[in-house]
């Protein structure tokens, strides 16, 4: 039984063996390695991701860091329901947990998440959300990605604007989950009503196909040449699976916030809170930006990406705890828009 | 007197019998009540923020406001899924039912081959099936489109659409050929063709034949595939949200999936609960048509205490014809899927092209192979998969019997509660589960059994399947056995058994291969030690690694066809029509 690994395991520890062994900035951090005394004794620790790719690595990572303490991860988009449930029901499974900021508010408004002196293992303030609940650990950053063998670097748009211009209808995708939340990002910056426009242009004028699946199969066979708010963890994605694609900062990067927290009734504490920490770590940092693409862009980081968006004269839109609602209400607005619900 | 009847109708079945019975029914009132009761409660619970249990959480009618006095719900939600439903079921089913008739009662060549290829759709996840539609039929790069636009010398794109509700239906039409297909072959492989050599005989042509002895005969064996193609079609949720999303098409099931899929909160289990409450009602009235149409049940039973023997159609110049029908079918069902996801799982999305198809990689299946949660997933997936639709195919066949064959009080509300629970979402039926067993100190929750007793609440079609079959057998055969001195237990088990058997493998197959590729009931359940093959597809492919989770959907076909091939095997070895 110890030696089972879940399903999920085989997704996204198999991005580790292609990749180039990750920058090694370890610092040993007393408190931290006073947790792992602690935590030897528990042996495992249990943490849910939304998806297999955010968490995959972690269990190789990890146990070379800290060996003799297994990770157990699990993907599970509903992750909040399940925590909420057992909970009700005296169980608790779960550990760590990682996720949107946005996507945790549920399990934090029950109190379920443990406050965490996080300065203590190294993480700075401005990376802290809910009163010490969660800490930041990478960003999913909305660019545009698209087909190699059919667009050439000098084709290309620049600013979301352009994408209304002629040359691009019909050749334009979407996927249905990702684009309501990037018009969520772009309304912090345009408003709400500029944006419906630009989305309604978008979907009726240029014929953008809107689906609710990954934009891969549409470019590889051509049906559309350019996948509008996609991520550039989707473009290494797809370029992987042999679709010659490649990604466009355009002129507002916007940013969703992962953060990692650990449940207040982990069934192992010590180890909850040990891989909570080095996730939160610029260790673990390193390893979110080389192997699954999704970098930390938050101010103070040295990341690539970050440096690329500077390059660029792009503008980040970070998502934080001061405008998630606001891009919360924008984004449901914009979902029954691009669902044709409304 | 009725009491003594019942009295005597009893002493009949022996004690023995009766605790079958007794334990058969208890057993699937349990397994259909929980999720029954969860859609009921849960679409009169609120706020939306809170779980339908949750302290704070209390009674409410706002589930039922904020989706019944939604606009878009008349001018859009219901025409599109009538529409839809209407087009695919008819479509799907009339092709359906050509086809087993081909395989069941004319002389068709390689037919043992043809019934296995035919369902295949029901093997292939239906994402693999949507994107094989998209690559055929895309209006810009479809290969056909492509073809026809070359042909006729034209520009631009189209001409045909799969982003349409023409489309739509066409694709889901296909993809509820199989499932209607199993079924019909069952109906008419238990039909005793004496009536059609009758009217042969008496002059009438095979196509009068057909209208007017066939068809009548085989009525409730035509009805209840036909209802639960109608609350399948309305139930499934890929192909609207694939191929149908992208023409601003909503319908019930993507209603339902939204709801579930909020973009912030909780998934809306109230709001989708009441959304699932016409499912029900369209399970009531469609089983009180079924009811009313077969009241007589004894017109249709057509395999009496009288012998038999099944002979074939022969087809002479219509075989032609008819294997270029059965070519087709397979060309657009069959073929195309299996070569997009072979290919995916070798090539990736890589082009056609001489260089790649001569560096295949075998990367995913030997990733896969040698990990060694794989084959512990192949262990958990045969393991629910193979007990939840036995035990739902013995469950439906007790529950026909008592139906059909008995007077005991309340028998047509057990045949109403297993027909409704085809309209329950699989998702509202896993929360249940997972309310139910994480509050229940009994140890199974994280287990595969949990998954067993959650897959085992579909107990419409075993239960439709075994009594359509059981109308078709006339009471006689039961009765002469009991005369002889058989005991209810051996009459059961020497008479009836072997003639359902035709039924109940069927069941066992459609459950067993539903239950081989259900992904929302173990991705609810989910944990370390319950991970099913499904669920590592599904995971694979929403974290877009599309090459593994093709190689993981191949291997799904792999380990399925050997199943469908051993029960068609023994079938036809059971009446020497092989």
């Amino acid at each position: 039984m110890k030696n089972r690994r879940i399903g999920i395991g085989i997704a996204a520890c198999l991005a580790i063996a292609a990749l180039p062994a990750a920058a090694q900035t370890w610092q040993p951090n007393a408190a931290m390695l006073a947790l792992y005394e602690k935590a030897k004794s528990e042996k495992e620790v249990v943490i849910w991701a939304p998806a297999a790719v955010e968490v995959g690595w972690v269990p190789e990572q990890f146990a070379k860091r800290f060996p003799g303490i297994e990770v157990k991860p699990t993907a599970d988009l509903q992750a909040a329901t399940k925590i909420i449930a057992e909970a009700r029901a005296g169980r608790h499974s779960v550990d760590a947990w990682s996720f949107t900021i946005g996507g945790m508010i549920e399990v934090q408004k029950r109190d379920m998440m443990l406050p965490i002196d996080w300065a203590q293992y190294g993480v700075a303030k401005e990376n802290i959300f809910f009163n010490g609940q969660a800490a930041a650990t990478h960003n999913f950053l909305y660019v545009s990605v698209y087909a190699k063998n059919a667009l050439k670097p000098t084709d290309l748009p620049h600013t979301w604007d352009d994408l209304l211009q002629p040359q691009w209808k019909g050749k334009l995708t979407a996927q249905a989950f990702l684009l309501p939340r990037l018009m969520g990002f772009l309304a912090l910056e345009w408003g709400e009503e500029r944006t419906a426009k630009w989305g309604r242009a978008l979907i009726d004028d240029q014929k953008m196909l809107i689906t609710s699946t990954p934009a891969e199969s549409l470019l590889k066979s051509g049906e559309r040449v350019l996948a509008v708010g996609e991520s550039v963890s989707l473009a290494y994605q797809y370029a992987a699976d042999g679709v010659d694609s490649g990604y466009q900062i355009m002129d507002l990067v916007p940013a969703g916030q992962f953060a990692v927290a650990a449940l207040k009734d982990a069934p192992h504490p010590n180890a909850a809170l040990l891989l909570a920490a080095w996730l939160a770590s610029d260790e673990a940092k390193n390893f979110y930006e080389q192997i699954v693409h999704q970098p930390d862009i938050r101010p103070g980081s040295t990341s690539k990406f970050a440096h690329e968006i500077t390059a660029a004269k792009a503008k980040p839109v970070l998502e934080d705890i001061a405008n998630m609602d606001q891009r919360a209400d924008y984004y449901k607005t914009f979902s029954a828009l691009v669902r044709g619900q409304n | 007197m009725a009491r003594a009847m019942l009295s005597r109708r009893f002493a009949a079945i022996g004690p023995g019998g009766l605790s079958i019975l007794a334990i058969g029914i208890v057993a699937a009132l349990y397994l259909i009540g929980a999720p029954l009761g969860m859609l009921l409660v849960a679409a009169f619970r609120g706020p939306q923020d809170m779980l339908p249990f949750e302290p704070g959480s209390h009674w409410t009618f706002a589930n039922l406001a904020t989706v019944y006095f939604d606009r878009a719900l008349y001018g859009a939600v219901i025409p599109n899924t009538l529409i839809f439903v209407a087009g695919a079921v008819t479509l799907g089913f009339s092709t359906a039912f050509a086809l087993a008739w081909l395989v069941e009662r004319t002389d068709l060549p390689a037919r043992g081959m043809i019934f296995t290829l035919i369902l295949f759709p029901l093997l292939v996840p239906g994402v693999v099936l949507a994107i094989a539609w998209i690559f055929l039929l895309g209006p810009h790069a479809g290969w056909l489109n492509i073809l026809i636009r070359d042909l006729l010398g034209r520009d631009g794109d189209g001409p045909l659409d799969i982003f349409s509700m023409g489309g739509l239906i066409l694709a889901q039409a296909t993809a509820l050929v199989p499932f209607a297909f199993l079924q019909l072959t069952a109906a008419l492989r238990s039909m005793n063709p004496s009536l059609e050599e009758a009217g042969s005989m008496a002059g009438a042509t095979p196509f009068v034949t057909f209208f007017r002895v066939t068809l009548p005969v085989l009525l409730p064996g035509l009805l209840a595939p036909l209802i639960l193609a109608v609350l399948v079609t309305l139930e499934q949720f890929e192909m609207p949200l694939i191929l149908g999303l992208p023409a601003r098409i909503n319908v019930f099931s993507t209603r339902i999936y939204y709801e579930l899929n909020p973009d912030t909160d909780l998934p809306a289990y109230g709001r989708a609960a009441a959304v699932a409450l016409p499912f029900l009602a369209a399970a009531i009235l469609l089983l009180l048509i079924y009811n009313r149409l077969i009241r007589r049940a004894d017109r249709f039973a057509t395999v009496t205490g009288k012998a038999y023997r099944p002979s074939r159609f022969r087809l002479g110049r219509w075989r032609a014809p008819a294997i270029a029908l059965v070519a087709l079918y397979l060309a657009f069902a069959v073929v195309l899927p299996l070569l997009v996801l072979l290919w995916t799982s070798l090539f990736g999305y890589q082009p056609l092209t001489l260089s790649v198809l001569l560096s295949p990689s075998i990367d995913a299946y030997t990733r896969l192979l040698g990990s060694s949660s794989f084959w512990f997933a192949v262990r958990n997936t045969f393991l629910v998969a193979g007990i939840s639709a036995a035990l739902v195919t013995i469950l439906g066949a007790l529950l026909a019997w008592v139906v059909l064959r008995t007077d005991l009080p309340g028998r047509a509300f057990l045949d109403f509660t297993s027909f409704l629970s085809i309209g329950v979402p699989s998702v509202i039926a896993g929360l249940s589960a997972l309310l139910l067993y994480l509050s229940l100190p009994i140890g199974i929750y994280g287990t595969v059994w949990v998954l067993v007793l959650a897959y085992s609440y579909r107990l419409a079609v075993a239960t439709r399947l075994s009594r359509a079959a059981l109308t078709q057998l006339h009471r006689e055969l039961e009765e002469a056995a009991s005369v002889a001195g058989g005991s209810w237990v051996t009459t059961i088990r020497r008479v009836l058994l072997p003639l359902l058997a035709p039924s109940l493998l069927a069941s066992f197959l459609l459950l067993f291969i539903v239950g081989f590729r259900e992904f929302t009931l173990p991705v609810v359940l989910q944990s370390q030690d319950n991970v099913v093959l499904s669920v590592i597809l599904w995971t694979l492919f929403t974290s877009n690694r599309a090459t593994d989770a093709a190689a993981v959907g191949v291997l799904i076909v792999l380990c399925i066809v050997p199943i469908i091939l051993l029960g068609r095997h023994v079938l036809l070895g059971r009446d020497g029509r092989g």
